[in-house]
């Protein structure tokens, strides 16, 4: 210290207090580097052996795509990584998974993120989401392979605006095209000092027509919606898709809204789920879900704490949302019902969620053989006493999948149904 | 002459700053199990609970309100606890920031599942902000969402 100050003249007051202040600094820091340090310690001194790795027995969120082969392909975030493996035979196994990304305690674990994977021929592509700044402003990236998952690129941001972005959802198109949806805190940010300032998030899309290398325009569907849900997206049989995400109604209402975008890329209007009338600035971490059916028909569930009704609420439309059916209750009215997933295929509509009565956490099933109609009794699916991912829904051709993660059962895809 | 008073000024400047964050922040870990202790200590007194994250921007909005209002209500019994998967260090900023560093904080040290929030209120689904209020008769309400601070300081009076 005496060195770096060495060329300091002594003589003024000033100086000297300056080396006063410049001595005082090391100290404090030192003692704050301490005191970090102890934070960290009594930390650790308690808490229990949490699984930290990266490996799939220690991940939080897994994602998985089936080729039309039955490849799997599986993406999960876990101890700051994300990472993916093959497997050639429904998950049983996998193939030696590849870290692609890290970003240690930045990484976005939140309750509803999870990394995306769609995959065509050769080219594997996933998205997440990290936090890229001290105020929580997010960013999400893409890595690709193009040889099968053997090499991947280095991650880098997809969305060219530099606000803030989360929670991606990717569908990829028949014709190999990749939807992209996210929540966008753009229009957010450029409210920010104004006599308008606005709270909450927008819903963002965008196309690419090459694999995800491009995505271009980034269009913003609604600029009133919540910041902290995934969005849920399906494609339907006319070259169309649709998503559903809890929006923010005029009067701070937090209810849910679908969107159409038609085979010509040409966006809808935004549709109201329910009158839920949720009116609370509160974080859910709990996103919808949608299936298209053949017919056209949106099946749509959802979680709300509102005023009008609470838990996990279904409902379907016959007109690409412009009116939807009245909400039904999903689950046992007194239970802990949570993280609603659906899939059709035909006029097939398989509807999956969790319970957890205090003790075990199950994956109840209900499906629908006729455009939802009518429903099957519920079923309990798989049970695990320990942390849970949500649970999801995959098809191979007419064989629908569950795919469900857990800590103490590990990686689990199983055979649920097959359309009729 | 005025650029060395320049440099003493940011000097002193980050010295104390530091010295004010270092002296300041005052954070425990929770983990599963720990409610029954957590509220005990509420001993037939207004006890306040609040859960926060700092990746929920509706509580980082809130959180500087609730310095505001222990500053102004000194006696009244508020614990914090955050339950995002975030480096301590991030959680002692907000807690600087919102004036919050000597308040009683917590952090969550395993994971935020289903387990531990039934322990803590079995309606809970993970939603935050959400405050957990415990009265003189241990009678216990949930408050979803950003708290009214009036209704808040009139629950403490009950």
């Amino acid at each position: 210290m005496m060195n770096l100050f060495s060329h300091l003249p002594l003589n003024t007051f000033a100086n000297k207090a300056i080396l006063f202040c410049a001595i005082s600094l090391g100290a404090v820091g030192q003692t704050l580097a301490q005191m970090d340090h102890s934070s960290h310690m009594m930390a650790g001194m308690t808490k229990p052996s949490a699984c930290e790795g990266a490996g799939l027995e220690c991940a939080n969120a897994a994602t998985p795509f089936l080729t039309p082969d039955g490849k799997l392909y599986l993406t999960w975030t876990g101890g700051g990584a994300v990472s993916v493996a093959q497997s050639s035979d429904l998950g049983k196994t996998f193939s030696t998974p590849i870290r692609i990304a890290e970003h240690g305690k930045s990484l976005d674990t939140g309750g509803d993120a999870r990394p995306q994977i769609v995959v065509k021929d050769e080219h594997i592509f996933v998205t997440y989401a990290f936090f890229k700044d001290t105020h929580w402003n997010a960013q999400i990236n893409k890595v690709y392979s193009d040889d099968g998952g053997k090499t991947f690129s280095a991650p880098v941001s997809i969305v060219k605006d530099s606000s803030s972005q989360r929670f991606p959802s990717m569908l990829l198109e028949p014709n190999g095209n990749i939807f992209l949806s996210w929540i966008d805190k753009r229009v957010v940010a450029a409210s920010k000092n104004t006599p308008n300032e606005m709270l909450g998030g927008s819903i963002a899309y965008s196309f690419s027509g090459d694999g995800g290398v491009h995505f271009s325009p980034e269009k913003i569907a609604n600029k009133d919606s919540c910041e902290c849900c995934r969005i849920g997206s399906s494609l339907d049989s006319k070259g169309g898709l649709a998503f559903v995400y809890r929006a923010i109604f005029p009067g701070g209402i937090r209810d849910h809204a679908s969107q159409y975008i038609d085979g010509n890329k040409k966006l809808g209007p935004i549709e109201r789920v329910s009158l839920d009338d949720w009116r609370s600035d509160v974080c859910p971490h709990q996103g919808p879900t949608i299936a298209i059916s053949d017919a056209g028909t949106f099946h749509v569930a959802w979680f709300t704490l509102a005023a009008k009704r609470q838990g996990v609420f279904y409902a379907n439309s016959h007109n690409q949302g412009a009116s939807y059916s009245e909400p039904e209750r999903v689950g046992h009215a007194d239970g802990n019902v949570s993280r609603p997933y659906l899939l059709a295929i035909g006029s097939n509509v398989w509807l999956v969620w969790k319970e957890f009565d205090g003790t075990k956490t199950t994956v109840n099933m209900k499906v629908s053989q006729d455009d939802g109609n009518t429903w099957t009794e519920s079923k309990v699916l798989a049970e695990t006493s320990a942390y849970s991912d949500h649970p999801l829904l995959i098809r191979v051709n007419k064989e629908v999948y569950l795919s469900w993660l857990t800590r103490d059962e590990g990686y689990r895809l199983t055979k649920i149904g097959v359309a009729q | 002459m005025k650029k060395s008073l320049f440099i003493f000024g940011i000097f002193c400047t980050i010295v104390f700053s530091n010295l004010a964050f270092a002296q300041a922040v005052t954070l425990k870990p929770y983990q599963k199990g720990d409610w029954a202790s957590l509220t005990k200590s509420a001993n037939g007194q207004p006890l306040a609970i609040h859960i926060w994250g700092v990746t929920c921007a509706p509580c980082m909005k809130e959180m500087p309100k609730w310095g505001k209002f222990l500053t102004k209500n000194k006696s009244d019994r508020v614990i914090f606890l955050q339950v995002d998967d975030v480096p301590v260090s991030v959680i002692e900023k907000m807690l600087v920031r919102a004036n919050l560093a000597q308040a009683n904080n917590y952090y969550l040290a395993t994971s935020f599942d289903e387990y531990l929030r039934y322990e803590i209120d079995p309606k809970w689904r993970g939603e935050t902000p959400i405050t957990i209020l415990i009265d003189r008769s241990d009678k216990v309400e949930r408050v979803v969402g950003p708290i009214d601070f009036s209704d808040l300081k009139k629950w403490f009076n009950r």
